[in-house]
């Protein structure tokens, strides 16, 4: 720790701390522009001068470290000349077009021009003009408004990791650039406006539309992804004008899915009127015609884990009220079909994962699942940390990896079958890990690198998708609980076991629903076997997402399907009745995200048309039913909330980071099981820009989406021989189908990888498949 | 890959050159001459083979070809005329001497001669006030240039003959 003086006041900061980051944690007010907490420090705006005693000329404070007794005053005469004159220099080639620009209104520009420029300008030359540039879907520029602090360029480099950012030319002719004017490829291209302390760099679908000031912000939580972020909406009236980070969250920035999504907020698939039998109808009707197909039914629930843990408590009392033993799906990707037999969430925090002595990232595509993380792993990276990855494609990083493995999903169980071995080798042992190599054959190389990495002081598996789905995952979960514990990662909460939930709230889904979990094709299955009247659909669209479409459409043949929801998917043309529910920017509630960080929504977006809150539709049903109502207000509420976790008690506002809920976890042991495949695995692809109700009808995200598409059915040059635009004709459990194949040489050989869009997503919950012939 | 490439010999030398430097990055500045010397001027696929020669990004190697303006990004004539108008020649009449030569060429400074036989450039100080004022003709100091002198060199020039 180093002791200084800022204006006379004593101040305690690390060692090291620049004097800005010292004056910024004592609320002393430095003007500065290039400096950004998060990036690089580049000391070119030359705003953040402040006196030092004894030192001839004033430092920049960005870039000076503060040193033992350091007497620093940010306040002198000479200083307000300095930053007048600084000011003087960036404003020389600056526009005065405020009035018209969006950044008006909270541009520092502007307010440092108020405070420290001279108020009139003595440049009276010609003032040049810059070409504006293409940075992709989500920026619109205006670079003759640049002040060249290079904070974006820094952003490509650092952050982004495409680098596809610089600056052309020196002097008076400098210029931010882009690589031959091709756009910005980054899936956190929404931060750059942000950071652009001017109005250089503006976001694009708000561009020219609102000013700062007539916004109603809106504290809430974003469910786009597991990660939960913090988020202000900025409305203004009925519409939405954006979303913003939240300074002082965990993260500190936001991807593009998360922040783009709110177009889909207001637009026509958003569900605002009760529907029946395809026609608008007032509530009551709807819940008459509701009650018609759920009294007395056999039902089963399928919810969409995003709600808010209020929303999901009052599914609970439904489903405990009403239907006793209705089973109940939340994820639309499990083929595991065993209950509670692994339960999602993360024992670490993003920040112990950046520090953790070794990350393995299995089977996951961690840029599009969860950006934020990714830029962790990327931060690590660029400190030469160990990231290393085993999975079925070369998901495109930003990030150079120690060693990537390309597996086939089958390969799951020798991988760590052969890390079990390697470790159990070197005398490091777990009960059962004797009984869980004797039920496996063979052995994979890519057994090492695991192994390698659990020898570590510290280490972090991100369990993926590709492990999440397969359809033996709870043994592979089970094993490798193995080998963390035989590795002796078994502190609690902090063992470094990261299973990548689908949604939000695994833990609290976890605590509501464990016993009663199904997977959503069990719940089709039944409806198909007839076991089942009625499916009770709860915000999510198992036709547009997930592995199952094609069960729930044969199921929805046989079943009635009553859906609640904010927003309409592919599913709800099929839907007997449906119920508009207020959408998560529009509750107040508490969300719980994959780390167990518990966030709470407090001042929601007025809510829209007809709709009602999930739980209020959930009493109101239960009323209808000719139950008693267990809550008639949101405290109330609570109260059954808080009986089913209990740990939600202990969260207030002021801590709401000091609370983690941990993930439930099954010690019973679940060993492989053979099974006899087909030549081929089948991958079923992941898009941020397409997965989900919400991003599908959201226009911003779709036109990014198209430009990172690859094909529909895509696989190694190697596997079989395939050649690009050949059409194949696949052998599967359920028939044949045809498709033309792409090939990428980043799949590993002998995986069939698969979009989930048109038809190959018929094929999405085939574990395997046979190939027949490759005409040209 | 562009259709650009180094000779093997060329690549061997840029070789031997990054063992020098801590890293490659700092390789950039000589590996770009080099390249300007093999391909004339630094087009964008040379200018991405430097990059991907010495492993960097593309956007770096054009900061730096932009910041330096010895760098060429268009193709230059046979013959490169580089007139120093710094204070010194100024003073010895180059301004004169630049006017005298564009009419000749029938040309403005930055361009080519139609027959691609010359390229004329402005130029800051080339460090030789003694000789003001002075020419740097296809890399060579050519000192108390005259007007005659200059009919001289466009003619030599337009015979092919080395000047």
């Amino acid at each position: 720790m180093t002791t200084l003086f800022i204006n006379e006041e004593e101040v305690t900061v690390a060692a090291g701390t620049s004097i800005l980051e010292a004056c910024r944690q004592s609320n002393v007010d430095v003007p500065y522009f290039c400096y950004h907490p998060e990036l690089s420090v580049a000391a070119n705006c030359r705003m953040c001068l402040v006196n030092v005693e004894g030192w001839p000329k004033p430092p920049a404070s960005c870039c000076t470290p503060v040193s033992e007794g350091m007497k620093v005053s940010t306040e002198s005469e000479a200083l307000v000349k300095d930053r007048e004159m600084a000011m003087e220099y960036l404003l020389i080639h600056h526009p005065l077009d405020c009035p018209v620009c969006d950044q008006g209104g909270e541009c520092k520009l502007q307010d440092y021009a108020m405070e420290h420029g001279s108020g009139k300008g003595r440049y009276l030359e010609e003032k040049r003009i810059i070409k504006d540039k293409q940075l992709g879907p989500f920026v619109t520029t205006s670079m003759t408004r640049c002040i060249h602090c290079t904070r974006c360029v820094r952003f490509a480099d650092e952050i982004a990791g495409t680098g596809d950012m610089g600056v052309l030319n020196r002097g008076d002719h400098m210029e931010i650039s882009s690589v031959v004017d091709e756009c910005l490829s980054s899936e956190l291209s929404g931060n750059l406006p942000d950071i652009c302390p001017v109005g250089a760099l503006l976001d694009g679908p708000s561009h020219d539309v609102s000013r700062p000031w007539e916004m109603t912000r809106h504290q809430s939580t974003c469910t786009q992804c597991p990660q939960g972020c913090d988020i202000s909406i900025e409305s203004r009236g009925q519409d939405v004008m954006r979303i913003q980070p939240i300074e002082g969250s965990p993260e500190p920035w936001l991807c593009d899915r998360g922040r783009f999504v709110y177009d889909a907020f207001r637009n026509e698939s958003r569900l605002l009127k009760p529907i029946s039998k395809q026609e608008k109808v007032s509530w009551n009707d709807a819940i008459n015609d509701s009650i018609a197909l759920l009294k007395d039914k056999r039902i089963g629930i399928i919810c969409s884990p995003d709600w808010s843990v209020e929303g999901l408590s009052a599914i609970r009392l439904l489903r405990d009220t009403a239907f006793k033993n209705a089973p109940v799906a939340f994820d639309l990707h499990r083929r595991d079909k065993r209950s509670f037999a692994f339960e999602e969430g993360f024992s670490q925090t993003t920040q112990q994962i950046e520090d953790a002595d070794q990350v393995v990232i299995l089977g996951s595509d961690l840029r599009q699942r969860l950006p934020l993380v990714m830029q962790r792993i990327r931060k690590r990276v660029l400190a030469d940390k160990p990231v290393v990855r085993i999975g079925s494609m070369r998901y495109r990083t930003n990030s150079e990896l120690q060693k990537d493995m390309l597996i086939r999903p089958r390969d799951w169980v020798s991988v760590i079958a052969s890390a079990i071995e390697q470790v159990m080798a070197l005398g490091k042992q777990a009960a059962g890990m004797q009984a869980w190599l004797d039920a496996t054959q063979d052995r994979h190389e890519a057994g090492k690198v695991l192994a390698d990495a659990l020898l570590a002081e510290t280490c972090s598996l991100l369990v993926g998708e590709e492990i999440r789905c397969h359809n033996d995952a709870a043994a592979l979960i089970h094993g490798l609980d193995l080998l963390m514990r035989g590795c002796g990662h078994a502190e609690a909460n902090n063992d470094g076991r990261n299973l990548i939930p689908e949604g939000m709230n695994a833990q609290a889904l976890t605590a509501l629903f464990a016993k009663d979990r199904m997977s959503v094709s069990d719940i089709f299955e039944d409806a198909n076997q007839g076991k089942l009247d009625a499916i009770l659909l709860i915000g999510s669209d198992p036709i547009g997402d997930g592995l199952f479409p094609v069960q729930a459409r044969e199921a929805l043949k046989k079943v009635a399907l009553i859906q609640i929801g904010a927003i309409q998917g592919e599913i709800s043309d099929q839907a007997s009745v449906l119920l508009p529910a207020s959408a998560y920017s529009e509750v107040e509630g508490t969300f719980i995200n994959m780390e167990g960080r518990v966030r709470t929504a407090h001042h929601p977006l007025e809510v829209l048309g007809d709709q009602r809150p999930l739980w209020k539709i959930m009493m109101r049903l239960l009323q209808a039913l000719g139950q008693d109502i267990p809550a008639v207000s949101l405290e109330e509420l609570r109260i059954h909330m808080h009986r089913f976790i209990p740990e939600l008690t202990k969260v207030d506002d002021k801590q709401q980071d000091a609370i983690f809920l941990s993930s439930a976890r099954n010690r019973k042991s679940i060993l492989p099981t053979q099974i006899t495949l087909r030549t081929l695995d089948v991958v079923s692809r992941y898009s941020m820009y397409r997965e989900g109700m919400w991003a599908r009808s959201s226009e911003l995200l779709r036109g990014a989406g198209e430009r990172q598409k690859l094909a529909d059915v895509i696989m190694h040059p190697d596997t079989l021989a395939a050649q690009a635009g050949s059409i194949a004709t696949l052998d599967t459990d359920h028939g044949q189908y045809q498709f033309k194949i792409d090939v990428r040489d980043d799949i590993s050989p002998g995986v069939l990888f698969i979009s989930k869009r048109g038809i190959a997503g018929d094929i999405s919950n085939v574990v395997s498949v046979d190939i027949n012939g490759g005409s040209a | 890959m562009s259709d650009v490439q180094f000779s093997p010999q060329r690549l061997d030398e840029i070789l031997t050159l990054v063992k020098r430097y801590p890293k490659a990055q700092s390789a950039i500045l000589p590996v770009l001459h080099m390249a300007m010397e093999d391909f004339g001027h630094l087009s964008i696929p040379t200018q991405q083979l430097v990059a991907d020669t010495l492993g960097v990004r593309l956007m770096m190697v054009r900061e730096v070809v932009t910041f330096y303006t010895m760098y060429r990004e268009k193709p230059c004539g046979r013959n490169l005329l580089e007139v120093c108008t710094n204070a010194g020649c100024m003073l010895n009449g180059a301004d004169e001497l630049l006017a005298k030569l564009c009419e000749k060429l029938k040309i403005q400074p930055g361009e080519t001669t139609d027959d691609d036989m010359f390229s004329v450039i402005e130029v800051e100080c080339l460090g030789a006030c003694g000789g003001a004022p002075i020419v740097q003709i296809n890399g060579d100091y050519h000192e108390n240039v005259t007007e005659h002198h200059l009919d001289d060199v466009i003619a030599k020039g337009r015979t092919h003959d080395p000047i």
